[in-house]
């Protein structure tokens, strides 16, 4: 079932695409770079964020704090291996990416945590940054409850991930 | 309505002070991040004597990134391909369009903040196709136009916009459907209508609790100009 989604949104994208009689091909062709050097522009970030991950997880660190919030997450309906994820999403998207990658060797892609963790960061944003950024371009200084309100959608997102994945 | 990228005189300089200004805000906040995280693990390595494991994960995190961004550059370039393609045909358009009306009614504008209603479509439509290039300046004009004299103080429109923003929108997962064909999941897209699932929950819990608090302590305010 799930394989056929990309494939019919193509064949809308062509159908629309041909009515309006784009260059479908040149348009692919733009996209695919943009979308490259997208990549591109977060590998610094991925290297170092990974450097990190890479050193907490041959020390033992990760096993360690994974052992420790266990018994805190697990009452909430969580699998300790997303913790990484539901800490870094707000701050930086690298940096969750990043982390899912490690929960998903850690846990594998098709397991609870594994699908999980990518619905948390599929269905989330970077908090902080998008913040920053939007009240900082209309100069406001007074947020009021913008961000307490935010963290909590935040929040109610995690829980509703952690229910349907 | 018409939906039209339009970039008005002081956003563009704005966006790009406040870009650096708040990345450099943001990069403050992973920077205290990133050296905490290294030193905790350093200090570890010392007291539990790992230095051999420590030196092989400083040497070998780095080209995990390497390997990481070269196995989801096929994802990214199909799943950018295919966007453009969207967008070339006019689907942020058509999908502004739609919203329009009902957007109209969600928003608490106050007298003048209507004028950013174009604005905030074209942002939410760009966002849910995933087309974040196209989606921050149109959300940036949005704020400029609705903070226009509100002195530095965030209006309950402003507060509503930013929540819905930042509780994603976006329909499609493409980066998580990438790492998850990379991390060899047997359907990479299974996840998009849980995803879609947990978005709605955390727009609608924002759009709730952005109800509950308006209006407090004066959040309505007059838009002069």
């Amino acid at each position: 079932m799930s394989s056929l989604i990309l494939p019919a949104l193509l064949v809308g994208a062509l159908l629309a695409a041909l009515c309006r009689h784009v260059d479908v091909y040149t348009a692919f062709v733009r996209g695919a770079k943009e979308g490259l050097l997208t990549l591109a522009s977060m590998a610094p970030y991925l290297a170092a964020i990974l450097t990190v991950t890479a050193l907490w997880r041959q020390t033992g660190l990760t096993a360690a704090l994974t052992r420790a919030l266990a018994p805190l997450l697990t009452r909430l309906g969580l699998p300790a291996e997303v913790i990484g994820v539901v800490l870094l999403r707000p701050l930086s998207a690298s940096a969750a990416l990043a982390a899912a990658r490690e929960a998903l060797t850690l846990v594998g892609a098709d397991s609870r945590a594994g699908r999980m963790v990518c619905v948390i960061c599929g269905a989330s944003e970077t908090v902080f940054f998008t913040g920053a950024l939007y009240l900082g371009a209309a100069g406001v200084r007074r947020g009021r409850y913008a961000v307490p309100v935010a963290m909590l959608a935040y929040a109610a997102g995690v829980l509703a991930a952690a229910a349907v994945a | 309505m018409e939906y039209k990228l339009q970039i008005r005189g002081p956003v563009f300089p704005a966006f790009f002070f406040c870009a650096r200004a708040h990345t450099l805000a943001g990069v403050m906040g992973m920077n205290a991040v990133f050296c905490g995280m290294l030193l905790i693990g350093l200090l570890r390595a010392a007291a539990t004597g790992q230095a051999e494991a420590a030196q092989q994960a400083l040497l070998g995190g780095a080209g995990e990134a390497v390997t990481l961004c070269l196995s989801l550059a096929g994802a990214y370039a199909f799943f950018g391909g295919l966007l453009e393609v969207l967008r070339e045909s006019g689907a942020a358009q058509a999908l502004a369009g739609a919203m329009e009306r009902p957007l109209r009614r969600l928003f608490p504008f106050a007298p003048g903040e209507e004028r950013a209603l174009g604005d905030i479509c074209m942002n939410l439509a760009a966002n849910m196709l995933g087309m974040g290039g196209a989606a921050t300046p149109a959300g940036l004009s949005a704020m400029k136009t609705m903070a226009a004299g509100g002195e530095g103080r965030a209006s309950d429109a402003m507060i509503l916009f930013l929540v819905v923003n930042t509780s994603s929108v976006q329909l499609l997962p493409t980066t998580m459907i990438a790492l998850r064909a990379q991390a060899g999941a047997a359907h990479p897209a299974d996840i998009i209508l849980p995803t879609l699932l947990a978005t709605s929950v955390s727009t609608a819990c924002g759009v709730m609790l952005c109800r509950l608090f308006a209006g407090r302590r004066g959040g309505a305010r007059a838009c002069p100009r």
